[in-house]
C-alpha cells in the first residue's frame, strides 16, 4: 500500500507542475484579447430545405467534403438506414439498409466514394458508393472493437479512424480490414473524434472527462486536456487546426488552444442545464453551433463567449448538427425523422 | 431556457448522440415482449442512476451483459417501438396551455409578464404596432387568423406607445414581431413589411415564421407506411 501512496503523490505532484507550467506561459486571457471586438449581431437562420424520407429519429449526419460533394450529406437513422442526400435538390442519392438499427455515427469519405457507419454492433461498416453496377454494397466490416462504435472519420479512401465505447480509438487499413494502430489511453468510453485539417492528428473526447490529441503516424498521445466536470460527448477542431472545441455533459463547451496547451474559454450560461451532445463551428470559427440534449441548438459567438441566437426556434427537435465544408449551410437532424438545411 | 422542472418530468436519460442510442436501445429492450423478465430487471437496474455500482461504472456506459443482449433483435418489434417513440416525443413537447385569440397587452408590465411568466413550452409572438402605420392593420388580421390555427401559440399585440419603449419602436421599424419562449428572445423581426409583399395574408406570415423554424407541426403526422420503404430518385 505504501508504494501506491507514493505513486499517487507523485502523479498529483506532476499534475500540479503541469498546471503551474501552464499558468506561467499564460500572458493574457481570451476575454482581454478580444475586449475591443464587437459582439456578433443576433443570428437568425432560415430553413432552406427539408429532407424527408427517414422514418425515425436521426442519430447522426455528416457532410461531404470534396468539391464534388460539398452539397451532399449522409444521415443515419433509428430506422436502420443510411441516406445520402443532394441537399440542393433534396433528392435521395442513395438509401442504404443497415444490418443494425442502432447506429451511432456516419461518415462521408473526403473523396465522396464511400460512406461508413457503426454503432451498437461494435463494427464500422464501409460502403462503396461508386460500385461498377451502380449498387451500393458493404465493402468492409471492420470488427475488432469490444465496445460500441461512437464515431468514425475517414482520412482517405484507404484509412479510417474509429472511436469506441471500449475506451480506444483505432486507425484501420480499409483494404485489408485490419487495425493499423490502436490508440489507448482514455479511462472511459470514447464518445467522439475529429481529424485535424492537415490530417496529421486527431482528437478524441471521452467519458473520463478529458480530450486527447493524438499523432496519427507516431501513434502517440501528444496532449491531454482536462477541465470538464463530466463526460465529453462532442469534439471538433477549430477551423485553423490550432484549437479544439469540446462539448460535455456538464452543460458547457470549452475551447482549448493546442500551442498554449490549455483552456482558453468556457461557453456556459446559468440557464443551460443539460449536456452538449453535438457541435459544429462555422467556417471562420466565429460562431459555434452547439446541440444540447434537450434538442435545442444554441449559437455562440466564439470570441466573446456569448449566445447570439438559437437554431430552429427552440423547437426541441434537433438531435444532431453539422456545418458544410464550404461553410455555406448547416444541417440539423431531428427526432421527428426530418433533416433541415439552414443558413 | 427550456430546463425541465423536476415536478413535471423525471430527469430523462440522455437522448441524443451515442448515449441516446444506448438509452433508446435499453428502453426498447425493456418494452419488447420478447425480452425475458430477468433481463428487463437487469436493464432497469443498470440504467438506474441510484444503483450501488454506479460509481464504479462511472466511465463505462454499457455493461458486458448488455453487449451480450444486443445480438438478439426483432424487426417487427422495432417498427412498433419507433412509432411509439415519435408519438411520445410529440406528446411531450405539445403539452402546454392553449389560447384562442390574440391578446391585447395594455402596458409595459403586461408585456414583461407575458415574456417571463408563460409556460416554458409556449411560444409567445408579440406584434408591436401603431395605428396608421402601413402593414400593422393587415398584420393584426393575419395574426387573428393564425391564433385560431395554432392554439398552442400565444399571440399578443401591443401599441408601440404602450410598451414604454417607444423610442425603440419608432414608426420606421413597425410593424415589428418579437418571438419569445421560456423567457428568451428567439426572433426579432423589425419592419416586417420589408420581408413581405405589398399584399400579404395569414399564410405568408405562417410561411415566414416557419422558415425560421418557429412554428410547431400543426398535427402529428403518423409515420409513413414502412412497407413502402425509401424510394431513391
Amino acid at each position: 500500500m505504501g508504494e501506491m501512496e507514493e505513486l499517487r503523490k507523485e502523479a498529483d505532484n506532476l499534475k500540479d507542475q503541469i498546471t503551474e507550467a501552464r499558468k506561467v506561459v499564460q500572458d493574457t486571457t481570451l476575454q482581454e484579447a478580444v475586449a475591443g471586438t464587437t459582439l456578433v449581431g443576433r443570428v437568425q437562420l432560415k430553413t432552406r430545405k427539408t429532407l424527408r424520407g427517414h422514418l425515425a429519429k436521426i442519430y447522426a449526419m455528416h457532410w461531404g467534403t470534396d468539391t464534388n460533394c460539398s452539397k451532399l450529406c449522409v444521415s443515419a437513422s433509428q430506422d436502420g438506414k443510411l441516406i445520402v442526400w443532394d441537399t440542393l435538390t433534396t433528392n435521395k442519392v442513395n438509401a442504404i439498409p443497415l444490418k443494425s438499427s442502432w447506429v451511432m455515427t456516419c461518415a462521408y469519405a473526403p473523396s465522396g466514394n464511400m460512406v461508413a457507419c457503426g454503432g451498437l454492433d461494435n463494427m464500422c461498416s464501409i460502403y462503396n458508393l461508386k460500385g461498377k453496377d451502380g449498387n451500393v454494397k458493404v465493402m468492409r466490416e471492420l470488427a475488432a472493437h469490444t465496445g460500441y462504435l461512437s464515431c468514425c472519420r475517414f482520412l482517405n479512401d484507404s484509412e479510417i479512424i474509429t472511436s469506441s465505447g471500449d475506451c480506444t480509438c483505432i486507425l484501420w487499413d480499409i483494404e485489408t480490414g485490419t487495425e493499423k494502430t490502436i490508440f489507448a489511453g482514455h479511462l472511459g468510453d470514447c464518445m467522439s473524434l475529429a481529424v485535424s485539417p492537415d490530417f496529421k492528428m486527431f482528437i478524441s473526447g471521452a467519458c473520463d472527462f478529458t480530450a486527447k490529441l493524438w499523432d496519427i503516424r507516431e501513434a502517440t498521445c501528444r496532449q491531454t486536456f482536462s477541465g470538464h466536470e463530466s463526460d465529453i460527448n462532442a469534439i471538433g477542431f477549430f477551423p485553423n487546426g490550432n484549437a479544439v472545441i469540446t462539448g460535455s455533459d456538464d452543460a458547457t463547451c470549452k475551447l482549448y488552444d493546442l500551442r498554449a496547451d490549455q483552456e482558453l474559454i468556457t461557453y456556459q450560461d446559468s440557464g443551460i442545464m443539460c449536456g452538449v451532445t453535438s457541435l459544429a463551428a462555422s467556417l471562420s470559427g466565429r460562431l459555434l453551433l452547439a446541440g444540447y440534449d434537450d434538442f435545442n441548438v444554441n449559437i455562440w459567438d466564439m470570441l466573446k463567449a456569448e449566445r447570439v441566437g438559437v437554431l430552429a426556434g427552440h423547437d426541441n427537435r434537433v438531435s444532431c448538427i453539422g456545418v458544410s465544408s464550404d461553410g455555406m449551410a448547416c444541417c440539423t437532424g431531428s427526432w421527428d425523422s426530418f433533416l433541415k438545411i439552414w443558413n | 431556457m427550456s430546463s425541465p422542472t423536476p415536478a413535471e418530468d423525471e430527469v430523462p436519460a440522455i437522448q441524443t448522440g451515442p448515449k441516446g442510442v444506448i438509452n433508446d436501445w435499453r428502453k426498447f429492450k425493456c418494452e419488447d415482449q420478447d425480452t425475458p423478465p430477468s433481463k428487463k430487471a437487469l436493464l432497469r437496474q443498470i440504467s438506474n442512476p441510484q444503483s450501488d455500482d454506479a460509481h464504479d461504472r462511472l466511465n463505462r456506459k454499457m455493461s458486458v451483459q448488455e453487449y451480450e443482449m444486443i445480438a438478439e433483435e426483432d424487426e417487427k418489434g422495432l417498427r412498433k417501438y419507433r412509432k411509439q417513440c415519435m408519438k411520445e416525443m410529440h406528446e411531450r413537447f405539445s403539452f402546454g396551455p392553449t389560447f384562442d385569440s390574440v391578446v391585447e397587452l395594455d402596458n409595459g408590465e403586461a408585456f414583461l409578464e407575458v415574456i417571463e411568466k408563460e409556460h416554458r413550452l409556449t411560444l409567445v409572438v408579440v406584434h408591436i404596432y401603431k395605428d396608421g402605420v402601413k402593414g400593422c392593420e393587415a398584420l393584426n388580421s393575419c395574426l387573428d387568423c393564425l391564433a385560431t390555427e395554432y392554439p398552442s401559440i400565444k399571440f399578443c399585440r401591443i401599441e408601440a406607445a404602450a410598451t414604454g419603449a417607444s423610442e425603440r419602436f419608432s414608426d420606421d421599424v413597425l410593424p415589428a414581431m418579437l418571438v419569445y419562449k421560456a423567457g428568451e428572445l428567439l426572433g426579432n423581426f423589425l419592419s416586417m413589411t420589408q420581408h413581405l409583399s405589398e399584399e400579404f395574408f395569414a399564410a405568408d406570415i405562417e410561411a415566414f415564421l416557419n422558415e425560421y423554424g418557429l412554428l410547431p407541426e400543426k398535427e402529428f403526422v403518423a409515420c409513413p407506411d414502412e412497407e413502402a420503404g425509401v424510394e431513391v430518385e
